[in-house]
């Protein structure tokens, strides 16, 4: 399941979306998409307060509040989810505002072109789905490490308490050798 | 010969010490009047020059004299004398400033007294330049400042040689009155020469300023051109976020219901299908067969992919006009200067028009001598591909295509000639303006090429036309090959492809 949230304060813009993406007959189709819309950010803000989402779709230019404000507010809260905006104006410094602050994966130009706008969610869904596994690798890792880390402290202790009881040398048979 | 210039001061002298008898006789009245004649001289265009050398020699004259000199005080300075005229004096030095406060002339002006000079200069006190010292022969001169209403504005100098008898204390006091009328006949001159130079002055500014005007309503022009080109960038930049929106949904929707359609068609076709093996007695199936044969399913099928494919192209169209018109109002966006060969870059061009151009136009290729150009490639290849299907356009059926370039000194020049339909004269020169085009509604925005115009304007170039009616319109781009530091920073818009 893939979930999206997608804000725009054009309520046509966001069944137009709604359409695309829940439509598997156009290429490419998204797995199963659970999709919530909000025509003003602060309804969306308050909705991301209980669910979890996997893109956040957000209009540049909307009355309330700008698309890169609110998608800033999107990362610091939630910061696994993935940031696309879409403008229908060429706004260079809105769109580096938002490039800079809301860490967004992409830009989306309006009219979008329906085949393009599928790929870019998959291939972001596809992006984050990568750092998620990464940081839960690098997560076990960093685990596995802690383990390793304490078998060489008790390691340590022990041949600080018996100099050389970590270097015992054994015979065939199983016997220890000891030095005299 | 010896003569009182400035620099040439002899035997000074005081009046106790002069010996001779005054030779001048100066009461003359037909003198005065022939002063004055020479001071109206000017006015009737006389040379300035000219004319105070004959008031100088009508004195020295007067006075008897062997040589004189005027020195008068240049314009705004207290006291920077310069030689007007002068009587067996190098014609170079007329016209020449002399050292400042030196010189019985220097003196005179200084002090407003007049001077009389006999024999040995350097007794007199006078503050005398090395060069006089030099000077030997002897005789007699006098001296008199310049005055017109308290103000000395030069002096005059008169000079006999050793053979003529000297000048007397008496010679001095009668030149002192004849002397202030020189006076104000000089600046009678010196009014009437300054009259003529300010009329001389006014018609030059006059000319320059019908110039300046000239110039200014040409540049008024070129100002609505461009307060024109930029309304209508602002105007798009506002436009362009409005009619995207729409633009943005209606496109997708269109998408969405072609997508619908299709699968709602498949439904129908395959109960269509069923249909056959159906039972005929069955009442609802024999209303659904006559319904299918009153709303003619077959056509209504076909035509709803068209409508939607119609639908679809109306709609890209509305976006690339959007885009076109964006195109005015990017500043930010900029290219990169780089020193390209034209000629491959014509060559790129013309491949991506050839499909378009193949059936009708014969192209000819006749490119000339020319080294790389420093530009933004994608601008003019824009350009040049505007001018293409613009000279493709206009050919009807069959016609030929010639591209030609060449180089003057520090300009190059691309030349794309059509043997089209031609320009009407009415409409050359609205060619460049904004959404101005002759094509059919849905084939030309109009902005191909103002747009060029506008990037070859940036490049600081210009492009020029000829056409004539059913011959053929011929397009000269002409461009720096190099762009100065400064024209580097003004970017040219982004431009999108688009054709007039």
């Amino acid at each position: 399941m893939s979930s999206l949230l997608i804000v725009d304060d054009e309520p046509n813009v966001l069944s137009a979306i709604r359409r695309l993406c829940q439509n598997g007959a156009i290429a490419p189709p998204i797995p199963d998409p659970k999709i919530a819309t909000f025509t003003s950010p602060h309804d969306a803000l308050h909705y991301l307060g209980d669910h979890a989402v996997d893109i956040v779709i957000s209009d540049y230019r909307m009355p309330q509040m700008d698309g890169a404000a609110f998608l800033a507010l999107v990362r610091e809260r939630h910061p696994d989810a993935a940031r696309i905006i879409m403008s229908a104006c060429s706004d260079i410094d809105g769109i580096v505002r938002a490039v800079n602050h809301a860490g967004i994966f992409r830009f989306v130009s309006k009219p979008w072109s329906d085949p393009d706008l599928k790929a870019t969610i998959l291939e972001v869904l596809a992006h984050r789905g990568l750092l998620l596994e990464n940081r839960v690798l690098a997560d076990e890792v960093r685990a596995q490490r802690n383990v390793i880390l304490r078998q060489k402290i008790e390691l340590e202790r022990l041949e600080r308490e018996s100099p050389g009881i970590t270097k015992v040398r054994w015979t065939e048979d199983g016997g220890v050798l000891l030095e005299e | 010969m010896t003569t009182i210039a400035p620099d040439d001061v002899q035997r000074p002298l005081t009046p106790d010490h002069e010996t001779a008898r005054s030779g001048g006789r100066i009461t003359d009245l037909g003198w005065i009047c022939a002063l004055y004649e020479l001071g109206q001289k000017a006015a009737n265009g006389a040379h300035p020059q000219q004319v105070r050398q004959e008031i100088l020699e009508h004195i020295v004259r007067g006075f008897d004299a062997e040589s004189g000199s005027i020195a008068l005080i240049v314009d705004g300075t207290v006291d920077q004398l310069e030689l007007a005229a002068g009587t067996d004096l190098p014609i170079g030095l007329i016209g020449k400033p002399l050292p400042r406060g030196t010189g019985v002339f220097g003196h005179v002006v200084a002090t407003g007294q007049p001077v009389l000079v006999n024999g040995d200069a350097a007794q007199t006190g006078l503050p005398l330049r090395a060069s006089a010292e030099r000077q030997r022969s002897t005789h007699s001169a006098m001296c008199w400042p310049l005055r017109v209403a308290e103000r000395t504005i030069g002096a005059v100098a008169v000079n006999r040689a050793e053979t003529s008898p000297r000048y007397t204390v008496d010679d001095l006091d009668q030149g002192q009155a004849l002397t202030s009328l020189l006076a104000l006949v000089m600046a009678n001159h010196r009014m009437h020469v300054e009259r003529d130079n300010r009329i001389l002055e006014l018609s030059t500014l006059n000319a320059t300023m019908q110039r300046i005007n000239g110039m200014l309503e040409d540049a008024q022009n070129q100002v609505i051109q461009s307060e024109k080109l930029a309304s209508i960038g602002q105007m798009a930049a506002g436009v362009a976020h409005e009619i995207n929106n729409p633009l943005a949904f209606a496109l997708s929707n269109l998408g969405s219901l072609e997508s619908y359609l299709s699968r709602l068609f498949d439904l129908l076709g395959a109960y269509i299908d069923a249909d056959a093996a159906l039972d005929d007695d069955n009442e609802a199936l024999a209303a659904a067969r006559r319904l299918r044969g009153e709303i003619d399913f077959a056509f209504l099928r076909r035509d709803t992919a068209d409508l939607v494919a119609e639908s679809r192209d109306g709609l890209l169209r509305v976006k690339r006009i959007v885009l076109d018109l964006r195109d005015f109002s990017r500043g930010g966006a900029e290219e990169l200067w780089q020193a390209i060969d034209v000629h491959a870059a014509l060559d790129r061009t013309l491949n991506i028009v050839r499909n378009e151009l193949k059936y009708k136009a014969h192209i000819v290729r006749d490119y000339g001598a020319l080294a790389e150009i420093e530009c933004m490639p994608s601008r003019i290849n824009q350009v040049f591909l505007n001018l293409l299907v613009n000279a493709g356009q206009s050919i009807g059926a069959n016609g030929t295509i010639t591209l030609s370039t060449g180089a003057d000194r520090d300009e190059a020049w691309i030349c794309v000639a059509d043997t089209g339909c031609g320009i009407a004269p009415e409409n050359l020169n609205r060619i460049f303006d904004p959404f101005f085009t002759t094509k059919p509604v849905g084939e030309g925005t109009g902005l191909g090429l103002s747009v060029s115009h506008s990037i070859v304007r940036k490049h600081g170039g210009r492009i020029d036309v000829e056409s004539e009616i059913g011959r053929g319109t011929r397009f000269t781009v002409r461009l720096p090959l190099t762009q100065r530091a400064s024209s580097a920073t003004t970017a040219p818009t982004e431009v999108e492809t688009s054709a007039a």
